[in-house]
């Protein structure tokens, strides 16, 4: 009962912040995972050259609230420096949709 | 990227050509905007983009489909180069040979279709990737190893296809049977597999009669539908020993003491010695260091061993096995180090299954010089022998200096030949440093040739020079390829120029970028 009651208690907040996701953009986060994880979450190369462009704030894309929907999209399919260019076969257009509503979704205001 | 086509095809036959190829896999899988070709050039190209400029793309979803473009390519004269994640970086990206190709992009087929650990082996599909293949590895809790490249993200298929490898082996060696779909649109399926529903198609390599696996590797003869690769299970203990020698001299005694042991199998994996620049050229930017155009100098490669606390030539030396045996060879390795020198050589012990899964991380080092950057890779074969390896890596280095590019070389030893693989780094920006690149592949080409060695692959624009340094009796070799290729694809449409194997059909364009 106590650990039940503890779990909770750590559940809460956390359930608080947490995003909750539309259908489209739980669909983004799976494309996401898939085809620009393995550089933009923790050890890819995406947030090591974008730490080191930006700093380390910006640097993991899934935590940014600045992002424009154009410019996800011209990233993707035009590259960025070193950022390789994506194909519609590598990110087919829904999942770019869905991507982009992911990335570019309203996020609660930050705890004060 | 503007529109080039395939060479004698008119605009009116290309566009028929594409709506014939969509009747086949759906209009959304035929991608030939500006901005489809843009994403199938290369990133990293040392010359200019449209050598090597796809005119469109297309992406079947079935071997039906794949054979059915086979036949319109044949009609409309269309060559197609088949890719399958296309990440080849260093030696063409997704891009193909010959200007106005059609890319065949596989990677919709990308079903892991068996995976079994008791008998060791794969069947894949070529849109599989590395980090595909180790998720479904973790997920399903399946002790087998994967030998991955340094850059994890292309496909399994595409890069044993390449004879690409790692310190785990040559990856087309694990090759066994193949599905192909060859030029005129039959489907063969190799060695076993040529029975029916021959049950050890994935267990045994050659069947009966020639062994066709190699004919497919690094060739143009048919488009890979399906690969079954064998896989190792995972060790019981893995040992690594730390590797860092501090002079360029120590490489000659350190191939003398370590490839006898890996001829004579104390040592599994390939022997890698690299060169204390790819520790460097990853995590730090070259301005850091040093702002000459001259090739880094030797007071500043001091200071980078220093800082970054590496050798100048680096192991590290993995055993792996049963850990009675990994302790037993590990006695070994180290009685053997120390005829050589009085330094000594850290150990740690490891869980045999806790191999690193993939990674992008090496990515960045074409980021050296600050912006948009490129590499390609010089890979000449020779024997694992201590003085040529030595002699081998000092007229290379000579000739970084010389056209003042930074050095970063790996001898991979399989204990007869030593595979050297040197990257050269540029600034995609600065057509100086690489009119310089393309001297120095030049001038390295030639060296190698003198010495008696070849590179075992290399970048789409160099291609053509490497065949060519494959000269024993007027390059015979290639020549038996050419008659080869013309008898299976008449039209040509496979690949044209692919390891500098040009059909008939387009054999004015040996030579022409
Ligand atoms: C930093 C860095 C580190 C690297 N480290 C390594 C390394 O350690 N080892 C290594 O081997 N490489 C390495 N590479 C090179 C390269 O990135 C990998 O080899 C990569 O796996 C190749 O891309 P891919 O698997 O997507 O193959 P693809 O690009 O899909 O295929 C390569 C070629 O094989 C042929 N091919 C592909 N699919 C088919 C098919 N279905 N049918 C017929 N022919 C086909 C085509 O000619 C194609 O161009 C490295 C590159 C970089 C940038
Ligand atoms: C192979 C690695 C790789 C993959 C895969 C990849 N990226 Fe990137 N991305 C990079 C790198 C490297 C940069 C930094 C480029 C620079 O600044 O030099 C970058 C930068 C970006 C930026 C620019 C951010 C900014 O603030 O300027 C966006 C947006 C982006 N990526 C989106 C994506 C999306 C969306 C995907 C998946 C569809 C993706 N990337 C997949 C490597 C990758």
């Amino acid at each position: 009962m106590t650990r039940w009651l503890l779990a909770l208690a750590l559940a809460l907040p956390v359930a608080g912040w947490a995003d909750e996701l539309t259908a489209q953009q739980s669909a983004g986060q799976k494309a996401f995972a898939h085809r620009c994880g393995m550089c933009h979450r923790e050890g890819g190369t995406g947030t090591f050259v974008l730490a080191r462009r930006l700093g380390a704030a910006q640097s993991l894309l899934e935590q940014r609230t600045d992002l424009k929907p154009e410019y996800i999209r011209y990233v993707v399919r035009w590259g960025l420096m070193n950022m390789p260019r994506l194909s519609r076969v590598e990110v087919p257009e829904t999942d770019m949709t869905d991507l982009v509503a992911y990335l570019t979704r309203p996020r609660p205001a930050a705890a004060p | 990227m503007k529109l080039i086509l395939p060479p004698g095809v008119s605009h009116a036959r290309f566009d028929q050509a594409l709506a014939a190829f969509a009747r086949v896999v759906g209009r959304e899988w035929v991608l030939a905007s500006d901005e489809d070709r843009e994403t199938y050039l290369d990133l990293y190209s040392p010359g200019r983009d449209d050598s090597h400029a796809a005119s469109a793309a297309v992406a079947p979803a079935s071997v039906e489909q794949v054979q059915a473009l086979l036949k319109i390519a044949n009609e409309y004269r269309i060559p197609l180069w088949p890719i399958s994640r296309g990440k080849n970086f260093g030696y063409g990206g997704a891009a193909p040979r010959l200007p106005g190709t059609v890319m065949l992009d596989m990677g919709r087929m990308n079903r892991i279709l068996e995976v079994n650990d008791q008998l060791g082996y794969c069947i894949l599909e070529p849109g599989v990737g590395f980090f595909d293949l180790w998720e479904h590895l973790k997920a399903n809790k399946i002790a087998l190893q994967l030998g991955i490249p340094g850059n994890g993200w292309g496909s399994v298929v595409g890069n044993a296809l390449e004879r690409g490898f790692s310190p785990a082996g040559d990856h087309s060696n694990n090759i066994c049977g193949l599905e192909i779909v060859l030029p005129n649109g039959e489907v063969v399926r190799t060695g076993m597999g040529a029975m029916g529903d021959g049950k050890a198609w994935p267990l045994f390599k050659h069947g009966f009669g020639p062994s066709w696996d190699q004919m497919v590797v690094q060739g143009n003869l048919a488009i890979v539908t399906k690969l079954c690769l064998w896989m190792k299970p995972a060790d019981e203990a893995a040992i690594s020993i730390e590797i860092k020698l501090p002079k360029p001299s120590d490489l000659q005694w350190c191939v003398e003491a370590l490839a006898p042991l890996r001829l004579q199998g104390a040592i599994e994996g390939l022997v890698r010695l690299t060169s204390f620049q790819a520790s460097v050229t990853v995590p730090t930017l070259r301005s850091q260091w040093h702002q000459g155009t001259d090739s880094i100098p030797d007071d500043v490669i001091a200071q980078m061993m220093q800082r970054m606390n590496v050798g100048w030539w680096n192991g590290p030396l993995r055993l792996a096995g049963f850990s009675d045996v990994c302790e037993a060879n590990l006695k070994r390795v180290l009685d053997r180090l120390a005829k050589f020198t009085k330094q000594e050589f850290p150990v740690t012990r490891m869980r045999g299954d806790a191999q690193p899964g993939p990674t992008t991380y090496p990515l960045q080092m074409v980021n050296w010089y600050g912006g948009r950057g490129g590499h390609i890779g010089y890979s000449p074969v020779m024997p694992a022998d201590p003085k040529l390896v030595q002699e081998q890596f000092e007229r290379t280095r000579r000739r970084y200096q010389q056209f003042g590019l930074d050095y970063s070389g790996t001898f991979y030893l399989d204990g007869r030949a030593a595979t050297n693989v040197n990257l050269i780094l540029y600034s995609k920006d600065d057509e100086d440093q690489k009119q310089r690149v393309r001297q120095l592949f030049q001038a390295l080409i030639k060296d190698a040739r003198e010495q008696g060695y070849g590179e075992y692959r290399t970048h789409l624009s160099y291609m053509d020079d490497v065949a060519a340094s494959y000269d024993y009796n007027h390059n015979a070799l290639l020549k038996l390829n050419e008659r080869v290729k013309d008898a299976l694809d008449p039209n040509g449409i496979i690949a044209p120029g692919r390891n500098g194997i040009w059909p008939k059909a387009y054999r004015a364009h040996r030579g022409v970028l």
